[in-house]
C-alpha cells in the first residue's frame, strides 16, 4: 500500500467528559479502499467515523487529507483553511439519511452544488438527474422526502453526498435504520459504487457486505482498534479472542 | 333568576356602540401581534446567542414577564411608567406594550422551540456538504422552524384577543369596556355579558378550531 492516504486518523483520541470513547485510533484511508469498520455498539466506530466527517474534534491526535492536517485538537487558523478547502471532498451518509424535508428530492441534490460550488444551475440539474438515473429513482425527482421509502430516502441521501464529487464517502450505519427488505436496495447501490473505484469508509453491522466487498475489514472494540486484516480474511481467520467472540453472534 | 325578563332589546339597541369595542379589540390584537412576533424574535435571538450578557438580559425579561401576571403587568404599565419616565402613557399605548411584552415572552419560547426542533442531523448534513453555518440556518434551518412556529404563532393571536379584555380594567375603549360601560347605563349586566361572551366565542372559537386543523395538516406532510 504505497503513497499518500486519501484520508487518515492519526493517533485520534476522543473523550466526551470523562468518558474515553476512542484510544490511540490510526485508520489510513487510501484510494478505492472500502474499509469497513465493525464491532459491538458503544465501540467507538461511528465517533471515528464523525471525526473524520470534521463532526467532531479529536481529543488527541489529527485528521489528515491527502497529507495536509484538517482536524486536530486546537483546530488552529491554517487547520480550519484547510478543512474549508477539503470540505466537500468528504462525503458522508447517515444513519437517519437526514433529507431535508422542506426541499423536493431534486433541491435536496442541486443546494450544495449551487451555494458551495456555485454551480450554474443547469449544470447542478444536470448532475442530480444523472445520479438519480444511478440510484434508479428518477421517478421521484419532484416528491418530497417524507412520501419516500427509508430505503429510497437513503438512496437519495447517497446521491446527495455523490453530487458534491467527494474523493471519499463515509457511510454512518447506513442500513441500520431500514427494514431488512430496504436494506437489499441500498446495499447493492453501495456495491456499484465500490466496484466504481469509489474510496469509502462504511461503518456497518453488515457482514457480508464488509465480506464481499470491503477490501479491509477493521474490528473496533471498546475505542481501539483490535484487529485489522484485508477483505475477507477477518471473517476466515479471525486471529484475536474478541474478534472470534464477536463474529459467533452471527453464525447462528 | 326564573322569573327573568331577558331585555335584549338594550344589546340590539347599543349594537354600534358594542361593535365598535369589538373593532378596537381587534385592532389592538393584530397591532399587538405584529409587534410580540419583532420583540419575541429579538428576545429569542438573545436568549440563544453566544455572548453571555446578553443572554442573560434576553432570559431575565423572559422569566419576569413570564412569572408575574398579565394584568398586574398592565397596571405597572399604566401606572408606574408614567412616574418613572415622567410622562402620561395613553391607556391604549400602554395596553399595547403591555400585551406586545407579555406575548413576546411566550412566543421568543416558540421561536426558540421551532429552530431548537429541527433535528441535529439536518444542519450536519448542510455542514458534511460544506454549506457555511450562515447558509444552513437561513437555507435549513429557519424554512423547517417558521412551518412549525406558525400554528402557535396563530394560537398567540387567539389569546391576544381574549387577553385585550384586560385593557377593560385601564379603560381601553375595546368590547368588554364598551360592556361595562352599557350595563352600567341600562342595568342589564346579564344580556350585555353574555352578549360579549358570544361575541368573543364566535371569533375565537373558528380561529382555534382552523389552528387546529392546520397543525394536523402539517404534521401530516
Amino acid at each position: 500500500m504505497a503513497g499518500t492516504p486519501i484520508i487518515a486518523a492519526e493517533s485520534v483520541s476522543k473523550k466526551f467528559g470523562e468518558h474515553q470513547v476512542l484510544t490511540q485510533v490510526s485508520l489510513p484511508v487510501m484510494e478505492r479502499d472500502v474499509v469497513c469498520v465493525v464491532g459491538p455498539s458503544g465501540s467507538g466506530k461511528t465517533t471515528l467515523l464523525r471525526c473524520l466527517a470534521l463532526l467532531e474534534t479529536p481529543s488527541e491526535g489529527r485528521v489528515v487529507m491527502q497529507g495536509i492536517p484538517i482536524s486536530t485538537p486546537a483546530q488552529e487558523k491554517p487547520v480550519k483553511a484547510a478543512a474549508r478547502a477539503v470540505r466537500s471532498d468528504i462525503g458522508m451518509v447517515f444513519q437517519h439519511f437526514n433529507l431535508w424535508p422542506h426541499m423536493t428530492v431534486l433541491e435536496n441534490l442541486i443546494e450544495a452544488p449551487l451555494r458551495v460550488k456555485k454551480m450554474p444551475k443547469a449544470e447542478a440539474v444536470a448532475i442530480a438527474e444523472r445520479l438519480l438515473a444511478k440510484v434508479d429513482l428518477s421517478d421521484k425527482r419532484d416528491a418530497y422526502p417524507a412520501r419516500l421509502s427509508g430505503g429510497q430516502q437513503q438512496r437519495v441521501a447517497i446521491a446527495r453526498a455523490l453530487a458534491m464529487s467527494p474523493k471519499v464517502l463515509l457511510f454512518d450505519e447506513a442500513t441500520s435504520a431500514l427494514d431488512p427488505e430496504l436494506r437489499r436496495e441500498v446495499l447493492l447501490v453501495m456495491r456499484q459504487l465500490a466496484q466504481e473505484g469509489m474510496t469509502m469508509l462504511v461503518v456497518t453491522h453488515e457482514m457480508n457486505f464488509a465480506r464481499h466487498v470491503g477490501t479491509r475489514t477493521v474490528f473496533m472494540d471498546r475505542g481501539e482498534i483490535v484487529e485489522e486484516a484485508p477483505g475477507a480474511d477477518f471473517f476466515d481467520a479471525p486471529k484475536t479472542e474478541r474478534a472470534q467472540r464477536f463474529l459467533q453472534q452471527f453464525e447462528e | 333568576m326564573f322569573k327573568y325578563q331577558f331585555r335584549w332589546d338594550t344589546i340590539w339597541g347599543s349594537f354600534d356602540f358594542l361593535m365598535s369595542g369589538l373593532q378596537m379589540t381587534l385592532i389592538i390584537s393584530a397591532i399587538t401581534l405584529v409587534l410580540a412576533m419583532i420583540l419575541g424574535l429579538i428576545i429569542a435571538l438573545m436568549d440563544m446567542s453566544r455572548f453571555a450578557p446578553l443572554r442573560w438580559i434576553g432570559i431575565s425579561i423572559g422569566e419576569v414577564i413570564r412569572n408575574t401576571p398579565i394584568l398586574v403587568q398592565l397596571l405597572w404599565a399604566y401606572y408606574v411608567l408614567p412616574i418613572v419616565f415622567g410622562v402620561r402613557i395613553e391607556s391604549l399605548t400602554a395596553l399595547v406594550v403591555g400585551l406586545s411584552l407579555y406575548q413576546a415572552a411566550f412566543i421568543s419560547e416558540v421561536y426558540r422551540s421551532g429552530i431548537q426542533g429541527v433535528p441535529k442531523g439536518h444542519r450536519e448534513a448542510a455542514q458534511v456538504l460544506g454549506l457555511t453555518p450562515i447558509q444552513s440556518f437561513f437555507r435549513i434551518v429557519l424554512p423547517q422552524a417558521v412551518r412549525m412556529t406558525l400554528p402557535p404563532l396563530a394560537s398567540n393571536f387567539v389569546q391576544l384577543i381574549k387577553f385585550s379584555s384586560l385593557g377593560a380594567v385601564i379603560s381601553v375603549s375595546e368590547i368588554t369596556r364598551r360592556g361595562m360601560e352599557l350595563s352600567a347605563t341600562n342595568f342589564r349586566p346579564l344580556e350585555t355579558f353574555t352578549f360579549i361572551a358570544v361575541v368573543y366565542f364566535i371569533i375565537c372559537w373558528p380561529l382555534a378550531m382552523g389552528i387546529r386543523w392546520w397543525e394536523r395538516r402539517l404534521q401530516a406532510r
